[in-house]
């Protein structure tokens, strides 16, 4: 009941603000620019003119790129809102009527709704944007994109919003991420490897980074849009079922560790403390 | 006596090195207002945390009583008043009172209604569809109030309920803390105004370096440390006055005299010794004011363990 109650208003407040909307609408613009530069330029036509079909793998690609940006942008939003709500020290009062897990968990689905939102308006203006360029065709898209995509995106977003929730209870402000802040930009790696993932889909670290539950939203679904490429190796099933495993596994493990650190965090002003500090309060808690 | 609506049992709470609150124990009774005093970091805020629910003390035992209910907090039915004052500055003053009540479990429209009544009571009705970053700090105070009690709440935990209010709306803060308490209510208050305290409160509790330094009924506690304190005006002779039984300090300016009486002494004795020579125009007997203790013991404390 009361969990509804903050889902819903953290929902609304997402939906009223203007980055929302601006990114909601500037990121796929960018996207369907890109994909056509890319494309034409591939092609070895002069770029501007009007190119041959879209290859039918790039759009799984795109697909991941976007869903994986959508989960990050959303657990971002997290932090600022905890980070504000801190702040403006309303968060004393909120935590006089709820626990400091049922505000977490409020906030990580509330925002996640509006995350899943802005998601599909992505989605849907990247198709039209890109589409009016060039054919685009969503023949690539298999039955394995449509079944493990959305789940690579939802535990994928669970686990980067509970991580950012987290960070957020215990930073000062935006601007003094410190130490705990690079914790914020490990799910982010693989992306950095994108091409890389995407031409070795098969090779042994990329493997192995599918079942480190960070990596795993980003490696999967690059890999699983890249079998799709003419002649690549195929993504075993028994490598989606471990992966998504494990994926769930981290994501319960994460948020349990999170909302511990966002219960301890929440009240404590001042500087924002080092992960060797964390630790300590952690272990303190647990011997009270 | 009925159970207390609020029973504190032996709370601490240690933060590293410093212990915060050190075995503190009290009640709030329905339908009474307890003020709840002491200097800066004293454990004040840190106590009426654990009350709320916030933290959780590390030893001792909170308890509430409301109805057939007896058992741990209930934060439905607590109301709070933050000294940190809060709210969601971009969101309008309806939409955040209505969601700060139904985080309290009150249904949306019930909720709504609710806070239109508080809003009208503060003239803030015409504010209602504005945003809360637009209010003047004062309006903001208000609906920091109204966050606390639209839900009607059993157990009320005020923290510095009239920093920043001007004297009108203090006195109409003052006036609807009575009727809440009328009405049934417990009402826990924090405030360093000691003129406020005396005013409203029935009992006090008194914390330092996070214990309890007095705790009671007020009338007694300034019957216990305080001396009376006699202001006449008179025609006549002055000067037997510093030998009337009793007198431990005395000033004379013109026709007034006022004067301390020594700890202990009757108040009764002393005006039935005045002397026939004098006549009397005015007299007051008064206790000291709270301040006066309040700067005492809690001074005294402060020497001891310096």
């Amino acid at each position: 009941m009361k969990l509804r109650s903050i889902i819903r208003w953290e929902f609304r407040r997402t939906l009223q603000s203007k980055q929302f909307i601006l990114i909601s609408i500037l990121i796929p613009v960018i996207m369907a620019i890109a994909i056509f530069a890319a494309s034409s330029s591939s092609g070895g036509r002069p770029s501007g003119t009007v190119s041959g079909p879209l290859p039918a793998y790039v759009v799984g690609l795109v697909l991941a790129v976007i869903l994986f940006f959508g989960a990050f942008l959303s657990g971002v939003m997290t932090l600022y809102s905890v980070v504000k709500e801190k702040q403006s020290r309303v968060v004393e009062l909120v935590l006089s009527s709820v626990s400091a897990r049922e505000m977490m968990a409020g906030k990580v689905i509330g925002l996640g709704i509006a995350g899943l939102i802005q998601v599909v308006a992505w989605i849907v203006i990247t198709y039209f944007v890109a589409g009016h360029f060039m054919p685009v065709s969503l023949a690539g898209l298999t039955f394995v994109h449509w079944i493990t995509y959305p789940i690579y995106f939802a535990l994928g977003y669970l686990l980067i919003a509970s991580i950012y929730a987290a960070l957020g209870a215990v930073m000062k402000d935006v601007q003094s991420g410190g130490a705990s802040g690079i914790v914020g930009l490990i799910p982010y790696l693989p992306i950095m490897f994108a091409a890389f993932i995407v031409e070795h889909p098969n090779h042994v670290l990329v493997r192995i980074a599918s079942f480190v539950p960070p990596f795993t939203p980003s490696v999967m679904m690059l890999r699983i849009g890249a079998a799709q490429i003419e002649g690549a190796p195929q993504v075993a099933a028994w490598e989606i079922g471990l992966s998504i495993v494990c994926l769930a596994l981290g994501v319960w493990l994460t948020m349990r560790f999170a909302a511990r650190v966002f219960e301890i965090g929440l009240l404590m002003y001042g500087k924002t403390p080092t992960p060797r500090e964390l630790w300590k309060w952690m272990r303190a808690r647990r011997a009270s | 006596m009925a159970q207390p609506v609020l029973e504190v049992d032996s709370i601490s709470k240690q933060f590293e090195s410093v212990r915060a609150v050190d075995k503190v124990s009290f009640e709030v009774q329905r339908g009474e207002i307890l003020g709840y005093l002491g200097p800066n970091g004293a454990g004040k805020t840190t106590s009426i945390r654990m009350i709320l629910g916030i933290f959780q003390p590390d030893a001792g035992e909170i308890r509430v009583h409301i109805g057939d209910y007896s058992g741990r907090l209930l934060m439905e039915r607590t109301g709070y008043l933050p000294e940190e004052r809060g709210l969601y500055a971009d969101a309008t003053v309806m939409d955040a009172l209505t969601y700060f009540a139904e985080l309290k479990g009150m249904r949306r429209d019930e909720a709504r209604t609710r806070v239109a009544k508080w809003l009208g009571r503060f003239d803030l009705l015409e504010w209602q569809g504005k945003k809360i970053e637009k209010l003047s700090k004062g309006m903001q105070q208000k609906v920091q109030f109204i966050a606390s009690v639209a839900h009607e709440p059993d157990l009320l935990v005020l923290d510095e309920p009239f920093s920043g209010l001007d004297p009108i709306h203090q006195d109409l803060l003052k006036d609807i803390i009575r009727e809440l308490r009328d009405a049934g209510a417990a009402v826990m208050l924090s405030a360093h105004q000691m003129n406020q305290v005396e005013e409203l409160c029935d009992r006090i509790f008194v914390i330092d370096h996070g214990r309890r330094v007095l705790y009671g009924n007020l009338d007694d506690i300034k019957a216990a440390h305080g001396e009376h304190i006699v202001r006449l005006r008179f025609d006549g002779a002055a000067e037997g006055l510093a030998a009337l039984p009793g007198v431990a300090e005395l000033s004379i300016q013109g026709d007034r005299a006022s004067m301390r009486l020594e700890r202990g002494a009757s108040p009764d004795a002393f005006v039935r010794s005045l002397p026939p020579t004098l006549t009397v125009r005015e007299i007051t007997v008064t206790r000291p004011p709270l301040h006066d203790i309040f700067v005492r013991t809690v001074g005294k404390e402060n020497d001891e363990t310096a």
